[in-house]
Order: structure tokens, then C-alpha cells, then sequence
């Protein structure tokens, strides 16, 4: 390695050097060697005795059959693909999502789910979303605040009643059938979403994922 | 736009089939440019061979690709792979889509990985829609267990 860069960045020859220089050389190299034998360059992370480490987000989850990270991608993903396969959301339209129950045995999170789906779909820039029921108290009280607490310049407080109201409205339920008996467990996963006109209370656009798992106990 | 093939097994690359096709090239990506002879036109789905959209890791352990088909719909790229197990045994595959803008960038984040169980002789379609409407590309990525 010292040849090497001497070689390329000096184009001094070892061969050419005195005898001494020679051997001072040979010795700082394997100084050098031994050292870098010895020692590896650490990583820049925090790791205890327990071994730890990062793994690809979007693997295929098989640890147990609950309902897990790979149900959650495929269930989203299927809904915004056939959400938009379809010609509904010409023109850009509101849209908010309403409830999404579980009714499975598991605790899910299922805003977990619709996150994942609005994400996608204000990503495509087809779709706008106003806020939901749960997101509307801190649109309000950001409101109030701009008009109320007499803190800002009227020309640039967010006028009230502005708020655009949703076209559409998105809700779902998670349902879960579960069979078992001594050797296997069998879990079978339907995820349906419906997404209504809120005017008309018309049925616009329904689709659903299966997911089945079978697991050995 | 019709895409058809008859795909891979393992080590033998695909044979083209239809007028579409392109020069053979190896199931790992090849570059982009030479992928995406419509890329000046944004509204037109890329062709190829069916070889050159697969990503194959390890054997593909008698599964290939019978067709893929790709069109636009409501301004989306919308694509269906039909899978084959050309086997008595069944296989356990696991696919997702890569999608691509006309520079060859990726459009979007990685796609979730899917399971699908492929019963002998079994033939099953892998749908796919881009996420947004700049995709003009796309690559399958596949493994296959025993």
C-alpha cells in the first residue's frame, strides 16, 4: 500500500532508495499492516449487546399472521390503484375521509391505513383532500387565532368561511374471519371502501382487498 | 399497447414474439435509453421486450412471463404481467413495479413487495398502475421460491 501510493503520488521507487531508508520503509509498512489488521473502522451507530439492524421497509412480512406491515401496503396500494383506474377524480375534486372502522379481534390502527392512501393520492396530484373530522379542531383553532386573538394584520389573517367542503367522502371498515383448529390458523382479511357523494349520499366508487393467512401453530 | 412474450425460465432468456420486439437483453435492467424508444412522448407507454422489463433475482424456478400488456388510462399508466408456473409444484413469488419517467428516474417511492402463491400450471395476472401520471416505464422485479 505505501509502494503503491509512494509510487503513484511521488514516483519515488523503494528499489532506488538507500538500504536504510529501505528498511525504514519495509518496517513502517508493516507497522502499517498490522495496524490496519488489527483495527476496523466503526460505524457511526449506537449498538448494545443485542444485535439490531435495519431491514427493508417493504419486505414481506411473515413474523406472525396478525395484521401486519405488508397488509397495510397491499390494502393501500389496491385502493389507490383502482381509485385511480377510475375516471372519478377528472377535474380534481375534495375529497375527506370519514370513518374507518375495525371490526376484527386485533387492535389496527386503520388511520394508519388511510394515511398511506391519501398520501398516494395527493402524491398523484389528482385528488385534493380537505380535513377530516379529527383534523378539523386544529384548522379551527388556527383560525381563531389569525381572527381573534387580535395578534395579526387583518390583511393577512385566513378569512373564515373560506373552507371548501368535500365532494366525496372515503369509508371503510376492516373485517376479519379467523379459523383455527390444533395444527393451523387460518385468518382471512377484507378490507372494504366506499367512497360516497356527500351531496347526492350516492355510492361513487367501492372496491375491496382479500388477504388471506395461514400460519402453523 | 400489447406487449407479448414468451418469458423466461431460469437461465434460458426470453424468446421475442411479436414485431415489438427489441434485441435480447439480460433480466437485470439495462439502461433506460435504450428501453424507452418512446420517451419523447409522454402520453405513450414505453415497448420492449418482455425480457428487458424483468428484474429477476435468482431463478425464476420454471415461472416466466406468458404477456405483458401496458396501456394508459385516464392519463395513467395502468400495466397486467401474466405469470405462468410452467411446474406441477407450486411456487411462491414475490413481485412489485418499478415505475419510471421518460428520463429513466423513478417515479414515486418503492413500491411494497407482494406475496403471491403460484399453483402448479397456474397462471395469474400482476396488475399495476403508476402513481403518478409522468410514468412511461416500468420494470417488474421478481423473485421465486421453491
Amino acid at each position: 500500500m505505501i509502494r503503491a501510493k509512494l509510487g503513484n503520488t511521488m514516483n519515488i521507487r523503494p528499489s532506488l532508495l538507500p538500504s536504510t531508508s529501505r528498511i525504514a520503509l519495509l518496517g513502517f509498512a508493516l507497522a502499517t499492516t498490522t495496524l490496519t489488521g488489527c483495527n476496523t473502522v466503526s460505524s457511526p451507530v449506537v449498538r448494545f449487546d443485542r444485535e439490531v439492524n435495519y431491514g427493508d421497509s417493504k419486505a414481506v412480512e411473515l413474523v406472525t399472521n396478525e395484521f401486519g406491515s405488508t397488509d397495510l401496503q397491499m390494502i393501500a396500494e389496491k385502493m389507490t390503484q383502482s381509485l385511480l383506474d377510475t375516471p372519478i377524480f377528472t377535474g380534481r375534486p375534495t375529497v375527506t375521509i370519514s370513518t374507518v372502522k375495525n371490526k376484527t379481534s386485533e387492535y389496527i390502527d386503520t388511520k394508519n391505513i388511510m394515511n398511506s392512501i391519501q398520501t398516494t393520492l395527493v402524491k398523484s396530484g389528482k385528488v385534493r383532500f380537505t380535513r377530516s373530522i379529527d383534523e378539523m379542531q386544529a384548522g379551527v383553532d388556527e383560525l381563531q387565532r389569525q381572527n381573534q386573538s387580535g395578534l395579526y394584520k387583518k390583511d393577512s389573517a385566513a378569512k373564515m368561511s373560506q373552507m371548501k367542503g368535500a365532494k366525496y367522502s372515503l369509508e371503510g371498515e376492516l373485517t376479519s374471519i379467523v379459523k383455527q383448529n390444533s395444527q393451523t390458523k387460518d385468518v382471512f382479511y377484507k378490507f372494504t371502501l366506499k367512497m360516497y357523494d356527500v351531496e347526492e349520499g350516492t355510492i361513487e366508487w367501492q372496491e375491496e382487498k382479500d388477504i388471506r393467512k395461514t400460519s402453523k401453530r | 399497447m400489447l406487449i407479448t412474450r414468451k418469458a423466461l425460465v431460469a437461465s434460458a432468456l426470453l424468446a421475442a414474439l411479436t414485431g415489438l420486439a427489441q434485441a435480447q437483453s439480460s433480466p437485470t435492467a439495462p439502461a433506460p435509453a435504450q428501453l424507452n424508444p418512446n420517451a419523447a412522448n409522454p402520453n405513450t407507454p414505453s415497448t420492449g421486450s418482455a425480457a428487458s422489463k424483468l428484474m429477476l433475482r435468482g431463478d425464476a424456478y420454471g415461472v416466466s412471463i406468458a404477456e405483458i400488456r401496458a396501456q394508459r388510462r385516464n392519463e395513467m399508466l395502468v400495466v397486467q404481467t401474466e405469470l405462468l408456473n410452467g411446474e406441477k409444484s407450486d411456487r411462491q413469488v414475490y413481485w412489485r413495479y418499478r415505475w419510471l419517467d421518460a428520463d429513466g428516474m423513478q417515479v414515486g417511492d418503492d413500491e411494497g413487495w407482494k406475496p403471491q402463491r403460484l399453483m402448479g400450471q397456474q397462471s395469474v395476472y400482476l396488475k399495476g398502475l403508476a402513481p403518478k401520471s409522468t410514468a412511461v416505464d416500468f420494470r417488474i422485479e421478481m423473485n421465486v421460491e421453491k
